[in-house]
């Protein structure tokens, strides 16, 4: 059976989703052509390279990429291949180098990427004339930019710029990743791999608010987290905003930092999120009173911010996750998950926040446990001939006629559009890119060819 | 650190204990496992890398899939006692294969172990069957008479996990 991007194109933007896109080999093939090819796509934190030499090797589905810190400093991100007979540079996911070697024929990289020499240069190719290998380097990411230490590659090289990428989203982004001008921190990340589709999780923390009283009935039984029962959860905004979206907590009454405190965090740590946050981003907590909980920034990176439990004495903790989605095949996903802390945080509020971390998310994580379980469920249920005949009703907050039953919240201070209780126009949203991608012909690239003099 | 021989009464002890422990993991008794635990047991497996040969190190410092103390394993046992933990529901099939157990006496009476794990894991009708393998580095105590579990390091032989999550004990 095969996938009509041209049907599929009025069922998703009406809410109504065909059941095998969660696992379908074609869906698979048509994403990695024109939506990996050229979405912005998360690779590294700096925070994960503080020193020069540092690198970290990740990948964009089957494309291994190294992500570098060079002796100036700068951070690069170089396809992992040799530029001689295409053997894989660095095999290592994971540390610090000044060069790499390839283990070939012994040509050898600058961490920066510069080609800086190969063997018998002169003997064998009759030097720059048989292989051009001056300014010659691993090829670079197409695209390659940074936000807030966040590096992002697009396999296009005429990717949109960033920040105009990120646009309003780069607001709730900040309320992550801009506590201190320090900026956050980076531990990780767990690797594990899960028989689902990456995209089930991308539209969950998009916007999904509707499960977390039932799925996560149990880290309320056990009094984790207080916050998941229903009706708490009801109270909370869903937002979407340029090419990210999320949900939201209600926080109970107090002024900006009575509700930061309620959370959990420091006397310290809110007086230097007072500094830094905008007007908006400080009504948003103390005025509007609502705290950011799961997002999604299109297409697989992913945000957590949770406040449990952490001890007999019931002190309240607040994490940060941020992880990857990264897509292995149709009915399997990687996921990559981080802990990340304010760098300016003090040294007891880092070990806490990473303690709530590994309770609730992560490979270990009571949250992560059954959520994991719901989405390989629903993949492998996605595999079948069943799937290809109908389509998941994903239009709640709309009527039947396409109108939604409530109409969005004046009191939000956040950009893009919010609305209170439950709904899925977020995952809509997200549908609603994806198709966009699917429905574009893939960027157009040049083959070039390597060493040759021009 | 003296290793200790197979016909010593600690090293038999020793083994008696990790096989004991795998029959209460194996039939989800996780309160009876609880009980072997001193109560300031750490619970550690830190993230495997792949790390070049000269790095010396191949474990992340600062992250692991499990960082426990009591507090966080009984929340863990508690939540499995619900009957909303999903995940476990219908339970995975496990079988904790234990071996290669070398004892070692430690200063202050405390005896290390150190022994392999292989953990089948099976879930659903199906699903493929999972295969973790491990090395374990315990320090093991003597309590009232009895060997109690004080810190596990568990030193997982993969980086990338290959099982959906560690809604299990190794």
């Amino acid at each position: 059976m095969t996938f009509d991007p041209v049907t599929a194109l009025a069922d998703v933007r009406r809410g109504m989703i065909p059941a095998y896109i969660y696992n379908d080999e074609e869906v698979f093939r048509l994403e990695r052509e024109r939506l990996f090819s050229r979405a912005w796509v998360f690779v590294a934190h700096e925070s994960e390279l503080p020193e020069p030499g540092d690198y970290v090797v990740r990948r964009v589905l089957d494309d291994s990429f190294i992500v570098a810190r060079d002796e100036q400093g700068t951070v690069r991100v170089m396809f992992n291949m040799c530029l001689h007979r295409g053997m894989q540079v660095c095999r290592a996911e994971l540390g610090n180098a000044s060069h790499f070697r390839c283990p070939y024929h012994a040509w050898t990289y600058r961490n920066d990427g510069r080609l800086a020499g190969l063997p018998f240069h002169v003997d064998a190719y009759g030097g720059e004339d048989g292989f051009a290998k001056r300014g010659e380097r691993l090829l670079p990411a197409p695209s390659m930019d940074t936000y807030r230490g966040f590096v992002f590659i697009s396999l296009d090289p005429n990717a949109p710029p960033l920040p105009e990428y990120l646009g309003d989203f780069a607001f709730y982004l900040d309320l992550y990743a801009r506590q201190s001008p320090a900026g956050l921190e980076f531990r990780g990340p767990q690797r594990w791999r899960v028989k689902a589709n990456w995209k089930i999780g991308a539209e969950n923390f998009a916007g999904d608010s509707y499960h977390t009283p039932h799925t996560h009935a149990s880290v309320v039984d056990i009094g984790l987290f207080r916050e998941p029962k229903a009706n708490k959860r009801k109270e909370g905004a869903l937002y979407f905003a340029g090419p990210g979206a999320g949900t939201t907590y209600k926080l109970p009454p107090g002024d900006f930092a009575e509700k930061l405190r309620y959370v959990g965090y420091p006397g310290e740590m809110i007086e230097r999120m007072g500094a830094l946050w905008s007007p908006q981003q400080r009504m948003l907590v103390e005025d509007d009173g609502f705290m950011v909980s799961a997002a999604t920034l299109f297409p697989n990176l992913s945000f957590v911010h949770n406040w449990p439990q952490i001890d007999e004495a019931g002190t309240v903790a607040p994490f940060i996750s941020v992880r990857q989605w990264q897509p292995v095949s149709q009915n399997e996903t990687e996921v990559l998950s981080w802990f990340a802390v304010d760098g300016a945080a003090p040294e007891s509020f880092k070990r806490d926040s990473y303690k709530a971390y590994l309770m609730c998310f992560g490979s270990s994580g009571m949250f992560e446990q059954d959520d994991v379980e719901n989405w390989v469920s629903i993949t492998e249920m996605a595999g079948g001939s069943m799937a290809h005949r109908f389509n998941l009703n994903s239009r709640m907050g709309l009527t039947s006629a396409g109108e939604p039953i409530t109409p969005p919240m004046t009191a939000f201070s956040g950009p893009g559009t919010a609305r209170q209780g439950f709904g899925e126009f977020n995952q809509r949203h997200w549908l609603s890119m994806w198709l966009d991608h699917l429905e574009t012909a893939p960027p157009a690239t040049e083959r070039l060819d390597l060493g040759a003099r021009t | 650190m003296t290793l200790v021989r197979y016909s010593d009464p600690d090293h038999l002890d020793v083994h008696q204990f990790l096989v004991e422990e795998a029959a209460l993991l194996d039939r989800q008794d996780h309160a009876g496992w609880l009980d072997l635990l001193t109560d300031d047991i750490r619970y550690l497996m830190p993230v495997r890398v792949a790390t070049a040969r000269g790095a010396g190190f191949d474990t992340l410092p600062d992250m692991g899939h499990f960082d426990e103390d009591l507090y966080s394993l009984r929340k863990r046992v508690d939540r499995f006692a619900t009957d909303h933990a999903w995940t476990e529901d219908p339970p995975s099939r496990t079988r904790h294969f234990v071996t290669n157990v070398r004892t070692f006496r430690a200063a202050g009476g405390e005896l290390r172990a150190e022994s392999s794990l292989l953990l089948f894991r099976s879930r659903g009708d199906n699903r493929e069957a999972d295969l973790l393998s491990a090395g374990r580095e315990d320090v093991l105590r003597r309590v009232d008479g009895a060997l109690r579990l004080a810190r596990r390091r568990v030193l997982v032989d993969e980086t990338v996990l290959r099982t959906q999550n560690l809604a299990i004990f190794l």
